[in-house]
C-alpha cells in the first residue's frame, strides 16, 4: 500500500502550523562512566532457521571418506569435482570441500579468517551410541524437533528447564562492566528470541534496518509534538490492571527511550563502501556493520547481534534450494567480514553460525529431515582461521555415529562451542559455567577456535 | 504456567488487586439471583473475544439476545468463503496479485462477513494447524485461500473431520511436503518424509508430552514429563502418509496440474504407498497390506483417540479467544467437552467453541491481573476497521504486507510455528510468575513502534476527510467524531464507547484531554484523529479482556 508520509499528512490534516516540522533530534548526552572493559568486542550470531544440512556445506574430499558421503547421501551428494577444497591448516592438504556456492567462505578460509567447528551439537554429556540406545546418558529432551533444539542451541539448558539464552546471560555477567553503555549488549535484528534472553538485561529489538522512530514525536520544547509524546509516555507509565498491559507497556516505554538515541546514531554513520547482498540476511548485517561504526557515539564495549534467515528446514527440493541457502550465507558473511575491515575492526568482530540441527544423511526423495549434529562456522579476524575443530565423523548410515537414518551423535557439545565464543568475549573462565551450564561434563573448555 | 494460577489468584485477592474487598467465607451461599442484563462491557467483551472486534451496533445484538443465544445464531450463519471470490477474478496483472487479492476477500469477509463467530474461530485455527503463504505456497494462492475456507467450513465441525482435511487438503501437503511423499527405497537411501508426521503431533493434535485432563503435564514416578511419542513412531506415521499427491497429476509428485488441484484433496496412487507395518501411537500397530485409504484412516484415528487431544486443543483454542492463561478448571471443563459434548461425541469444535466462550473463566465477575490476553495486531486492527467503517474507494483491502506491518497477516506466519508461540513468556513478572502471554512474542519494540506509527497515518492521514488518497487506501470514517468534536468530553466518550465499550482509564482521558485542548476546536478533524490516535496506540485498547 501507499504509505502516507509526513508532507501528506501535514497537508491532509490542515494543522500545518500547529504540527510544525520536527528537527532531528540531537544525539543525547552521553553518560559517562566507563567500563571495566578497555576494548571493544562484539559477537555476531546468523542463526539459520529450519535445520542446516552442513554435511552439504562441509564435505570431506579424501576418497575412502567421500566414497562414505556419496554413498550415504545418494541423489544428494554433491559432486566431488564440484567441491571447492579447503586445505585445513592442521593437514595442509585440500582433505575437505565446500559447497560449490560458498566461494566467498573458501577465500576466507584460505586466508585465516574462518573457520569450521564439526559435529557440534547439543549434548548433556558425552554421548555414544550404545549410551544413546541404552539411555545410560542424559540426552537433550525432544532431539530433531525444531523449537526444542532451537532452544538446545540458544539456551543451552540440557535437560533442564531455563529461560533464558547463553548471551543473556553473558549480558547479565558483565553489565556492571558496561554501564556507561547507550544501547543495551543484546541487540536483535531478527525479532525476540530465547537465546538473547536474560534475568537481569533485556535485549534491545529493531528491524532488519535498524530502529524506527515515532511518527510525530518532538523532543523541541514546547512544540505540540513534544507534548503528544510526553501525554503518550505517560498512558505508558501508568499504572495498569494486568500483566498484559503491563508487559506490552514496558516495551513501548524501550522503544521510546531507544529509537531516537540509536537512529539518530545510526543516521550518523560513515559511509561503507562495502556492498551487501540484497537479502534479508545482508540487510540485517549491513546494519550491524553500521551499528558498529557508531560504537563509540554510543559508547559501546561489548554487543551481541542476532540475525536470522529461514528457510533451511530443506525436506522438499535440496538440490534446487541449497545453492541459493548456503551461497546467501556465504555471500552476507563474507560482504560483513570485509565491511568491518573497512572498519579497522575485523580483530573484534566475530560472526558464528548456529541452526536447529543437522540433517539426516539420507534422503526422503528430494529432501531431508531432522537430524542433530552439524558443522558451524567462525569468521573473524580474532578466528584461529584456517583451520577445522573438532572431529569429523563418517558419513556412514548405520556406522559408529549414527543413530537411525543418518543422524549423527554430536563429538563436540554446543557448550563448548559457546564457551569458546564466550571467553573471547571477555566472560572469565570460572563463570563459563554459568554461560555454558554443562561444560563441567566435557574435557575441553576450550575449543581453540579463538585467539586469546 | 496453569499451577501457578492459583497462586496469583489468592495473591490477588489477599492484596486487594482485584478491588473487590474481603468478605466472603460465610455458610450458605444465597439462591442464585435471576441475571442481570448484560451490560455494555460484558458484550463487547464477548465481541471481542468472538469476533474481529466489537462493534456498539453488533453489542445491542448480544445485549437483546444474551450470549448463548447469540452463540447460537452466529453458529447458524452460511459460510463466508474465499474461493468463490478468486476464482471470479480476471486473470492476475503481476506476480503475487492473487495473495493480494486473497488478503482483500479475508480482511471484507473478517470485517464484515455476518459468520462473524465461524471467521473468528477460522483465524484461530489458522494459527494452530497453520499453513503459509511465504514459502512454498506462494505460487499457490488458490490452495490457501481454499485451505481458510475448510477451516471455516470445520469450525463448529468434528475435529476429526478436521484433521482428515487438513491432512490430505493440498496446500498442507505442499507446506509440509507430504504431498509427493513416497514409499522407502532402501537400496537408495531414500525413506518416507517425517515432516508432516511430526508437526501434525506436535503442534495440530497431542503436543509433545503426555497431559492430564486440565492441561497439566503428567508426570512419571520420577517428576518428569512423558514424552507422546519417540522417533520409531513419527517414522510409523511418515510410512503411513505415503503415496499423496495432486488431484490429477500427470505424474507422482510433480508435473503441471491444473489449477482446480488447489482446492480439491489430494489423490492416492497406491504404488507410492508403503504397504508395511506401521507403528503408532500407544502400542498401535498397523498391519502391512493395507490400502493408504485405510493406513490414513486408522492413524488419524489413532491420533484422535489419543487422551490429549481434548486438553491441547482446549489450551490452543482458549489460548487464541480469550485468555492467555487458563486456570487447570478452565482447561478441564472445555477437555470435557471435547471428549463429549453431552450427546457422547467426541470433538465436536463447536461444542467446545461454546465452552470457551461462556465458561466463568472467560467473563469472571471478578476480574484478575492474569484475565484476558494481549489483543493480536491484526485484531487492534480488524477492530478498528469495523468500529469506524473503513474502506476504500475500490472497495478493496490490499494490505498484503500485513505480516510485514503487524508481524502478522492471514496465513502469512513465517513458520508452521505460528506469529507466536503459545508458551512465550517475556522476561519479568510474567516470566517470573511462570505465566505466559504469547501474544508478546511480536510486541517486540520494532513492531509496536510500527503498529503505531500505522494507527498515527490511519487517524491523522487515512480518513474520509483526506481528498487525496488513492483507490485502495483503506480511509477511517470519524465524520460523527468531528460533530461533536468542539465538547472535548463528549467526543472521548465517542471515541471511548466505540472502542473500549465505554470503559476507559482516567490516565488515558486526562492525557487525551490535556491534547485536544491544544487542538482548535474548529479543527474538528484532528481531535477527532488525535483521540483515535491514543486510544488505538494504547496498552487497553491491546489488551481483551
Amino acid at each position: 500500500m501507499k504509505t502516507l508520509n509526513r508532507r501528506d499528512f501535514l497537508r491532509t490534516s490542515g494543522a500545518a502550523a500547529l504540527f510544525a516540522a520536527t528537527p532531528g533530534l540531537a544525539y543525547s548526552q552521553v553518560v559517562g562512566g566507563g567500563g571495566s572493559f578497555t576494548d571493544y568486542r562484539a559477537l555476531v550470531c546468523v542463526f539459520m532457521f529450519g535445520g542446516n544440512d552442513s554435511y552439504n556445506m562441509l564435505v570431506p574430499n579424501t576418497n575412502p571418506e567421500y566414497a562414505a558421503y556419496a554413498t550415504s547421501r545418494q541423489n544428494l551428494a554433491l559432486l566431488q569435482a564440484d567441491l571447492l577444497p579447503i586445505s585445513p591448516a592442521s593437514s595442509g592438504t585440500p582433505d575437505y570441500g565446500l559447497h560449490p556456492a560458498m566461494g566467498g567462505i573458501q577465500s576466507l578460509f584460505q586466508n585465516g579468517n574462518a573457520a569450521f567447528v564439526t559435529n557440534v551439537g547439543p549434548l548433556v554429556e558425552p554421548t555414544n551410541k550404545a549410551q544413546y540406545f541404552d539411555r545410560s546418558v542424559i540426552l537433550p529432551p525432544q532431539l530433531f524437533s525444531h523449537n526444542d533444539q532451537q532452544d538446545q542451541w540458544t539456551s543451552l539448558r540440557g535437560n533442564v528447564p531455563s529461560k533464558t539464552g547463553w548471551a543473556g546471560r553473558m549480558a547479565d555477567l558483565i553489565r556492571d562492566g558496561v554501564a556507561g553503555q547507550q544501547m543495551a549488549t543484546n541487540a536483535s535484528l531478527f525479532g525476540a528470541n530465547l537465546f538473547q534472553s536474560a534475568d537481569e538485561t533485556v535485549a534491545y529489538v529493531m528491524g532488519p534496518n535498524g530502529p524506527i522512530q515515532y511518527q510525530g514525536f518532538s523532543t523541541t520544547p514546547g512544540d505540540i509534538l513534544n507534548e503528544q509524546r510526553l501525554a503518550f509516555g505517560r498512558v505508558v507509565d501508568a499504572q495498569h490492571d494486568t500483566i498484559y498491559e503491563r508487559g506490552f507497556a514496558e516495551v513501548q516505554r524501550r522503544a521510546i527511550d531507544a529509537a531516537d538515541t540509536v537512529s539518530t546514531a545510526i543516521a550518523n554513520a560513515p559511509v561503507i563502501n562495502t556492498a551487501f547482498p540484497q537479502s534479508q540476511l545482508g540487510a540485517q548485517l549491513r546494519t550491524v556493520a553500521r551499528l558498529i561504526a557508531v560504537r563509540d557515539e554510543l559508547q559501546m564495549q561489548r554487543q551481541v547481534f542476532f540475525v536470522a534467515t529461514g528457510g533451511f528446514d530443506s525436506h522438499d527440493n535440496q538440490n534446487q534450494n541449497q545453492p541459493g541457502l548456503l551461497g546467501g550465507i556465504s555471500e552476507a558473511i563474507s560482504a560483513f567480514h570485509a565491511a568491518t575491515a573497512e572498519l579497522q575492526i575485523a580483530d573484534s568482530v566475530t560472526t558464528f553460525t548456529q541452526s536447529d540441527f543437522g540433517r539426516t544423511l539420507t534422503s526422503n526423495g528430494d529432501g531431508t529431515d531432522h537430524a542433530w549434529a552439524g558443522n558451524q562456522l567462525v569468521v573473524g579476524g580474532a578466528v584461529n582461521g584456517g583451520d577445522l575443530y573438532g572431529s569429523y565423523p563418517l558419513l556412514e548410515i548405520g556406522g559408529p555415529e549414527d543413530v537411525g537414518g543418518g543422524r549423527i551423535i554430536p563429538s563436540t557439545s554446543a557448550d563448548q562451542y559457546a564457551a569458546t565464543l564466550a571467553q573471547w568475549f571477555g566472560i572469565p573462565n570460572v563463570d563459563l559455567d554459568a554461560v555454558a551450564p554443562n561444560l563441567a561434563n566435557f574435557a575441553q573448555r576450550d575449543l581453540g577456535f579463538m585467539i586469546v | 504456567m496453569i499451577a501457578n494460577r492459583t497462586v496469583t489468584l489468592l495473591t490477588s485477592v489477599l492484596l486487594g488487586v482485584a478491588g473487590c474487598g474481603g468478605g466472603g467465607g460465610s455458610s450458605e451461599p444465597p439462591p442464585p439471583p435471576p441475571p442481570p442484563p448484560v451490560t455494555k462491557v460484558e458484550a463487547f467483551q464477548l465481541l471481542n473475544q468472538a469476533t474481529f472486534g466489537a462493534t456498539e451496533s453488533e453489542s445491542l445484538s448480544v445485549i437483546a439476545m444474551r450470549q448463548e443465544r447469540w452463540i447460537d445464531d452466529q453458529m447458524a450463519k452460511p459460510v463466508s468463503e474465499q474461493l468463490p471470490h478468486m476464482l471470479s477474478l480476471p486473470p492476475p496483472q503481476f506476480m503475487g496479485q492473487l495473495h493480494t487479492d486473497r488478503v482483500d476477500i479475508w480482511f471484507r469477509n473478517s470485517l464484515w462477513g455476518e459468520d462473524q463467530l465461524r471467521q473468528r474461530v477460522a483465524f484461530a485455527l489458522s494459527e494452530i494447524t497453520v499453513v503459509s503463504q511465504l514459502g512454498a505456497l506462494q505460487g499457490r494462492p488458490f490452495a490457501v485461500a481454499d485451505y481458510y475456507d475448510m477451516l471455516a467450513r470445520n469450525a463448529f465441525g468434528n475435529y476429526r473431520d478436521l484433521i482428515g482435511e487438513v491432512t490430505l487438503h493440498p496446500a498442507m501437503g505442499v507446506y509440509l511436503s507430504m504431498l509427493g511423499n513416497r514409499a522407502p527405497n532402501l537400496a537408495l537411501n531414500i525413506r518416507p518424509d517425517e515432516n508432516y508426521a511430526r508437526e501434525l503431533m506436535q503442534l495440530f493434535s497431542i503436543g509433545l508430552v503426555e497431559l492430564n485432563i486440565d492441561g497439566t503435564d503428567a508426570l512419571d514416578g520420577n517428576n518428569q514429563p512423558v514424552p507422546t511419542y519417540d522417533q520409531e513412531i513419527i517414522e510409523g506415521f511418515a510410512h503411513v502418509f505415503t503415496g499423496w499427491t495432486w488431484r490429477g497429476s500427470p505424474s507422482f509428485g510433480s508435473g503441471r496440474v491444473p489449477t482446480s488441484s488447489q482446492y480439491f484433496p489430494m489423490e492416492h496412487w497406491p504404488a507410492f504407498h508403503d504397504t508395511g507395518e506401521k507403528t503408532l501411537l500407544r502400542g498401535t500397530v498397523l498391519s502391512a497390506g493395507q490400502t493408504g485409504e485405510q493406513d490414513l484412516n486408522d492413524a488419524l484415528d489413532n491420533i484422535f483417540d489419543h487422551p490429549n487431544v481434548g486438553p491441547f486443543m482446549a489450551i490452543r483454542l482458549i489460548q487464541r479467544l480469550t485468555t492467555s492463561n487458563p486456570s487447570p478448571g478452565y482447561v478441564r471443563r472445555v477437555a470435557e467437552v471435547f471428549n463429549n459434548n453431552g450427546s457422547g461425541v467426541r470433538g465436536d469444535l463447536g461444542a467446545v467453541v461454546k465452552a470457551i466462550l461462556l465458561d466463568p473463566e472467560a467473563s469472571p465477575a471478578m476480574a484478575m491481573e492474569i484475565d484476558g490476553k494481549v489483543k493480536e495486531p491484526l485484531l487492534r486492527l480488524t477492530q478498528l476497521f469495523k468500529a469506524y467503517d473503513a474502506s476504500s474507494a475500490s472497495g478493496r483491502y490490499p494490505l498484503v504486507a500485513s505480516y510485514i506491518l503487524f508481524g502478522q497477516g492471514p496465513l502469512q506466519s513465517p513458520s508452521v510455528f505460528n506469529f507466536f508461540s503459545p508458551f512465550f513468556a517475556p522476561a519479568g513478572e510474567i516470566r517470573d510468575s511462570s505465566l505466559v502471554a504469547p501474544e508478546l512474542e511480536i510486541a517486540t519494540e520494532y513492531l509496536n513502534t510500527q503498529y503505531t506509527n500505522y494507527m498515527f497515518f490511519q487517524a491523522f492521514g487515512l480518513n474520509h476527510t483526506n481528498e487525496d488518497l488513492d483507490e485502495d487506501d483503506i480511509f477511517i470514517d470519524f465524520q460523527e467524531e468531528m460533530d461533536v468534536a468542539t465538547d472535548i468530553g463528549a467526543l472521548i466518550d465517542m471515541v471511548a464507547d466505540k472502542l473500549l465499550g465505554g470503559d476507559i482509564s482516567d490516565t488515558l482521558r486526562t492525557e487525551i484531554a490535556g491534547m485536544l485542548e491544544r487542538i482548535p476546536e474548529t479543527d474538528a478533524a484532528l481531535r477527532a484523529a488525535e483521540t483515535i490516535y491514543f486510544v488505538t496506540t494504547s496498552p487497553e485498547y491491546a489488551y481483551q479482556r
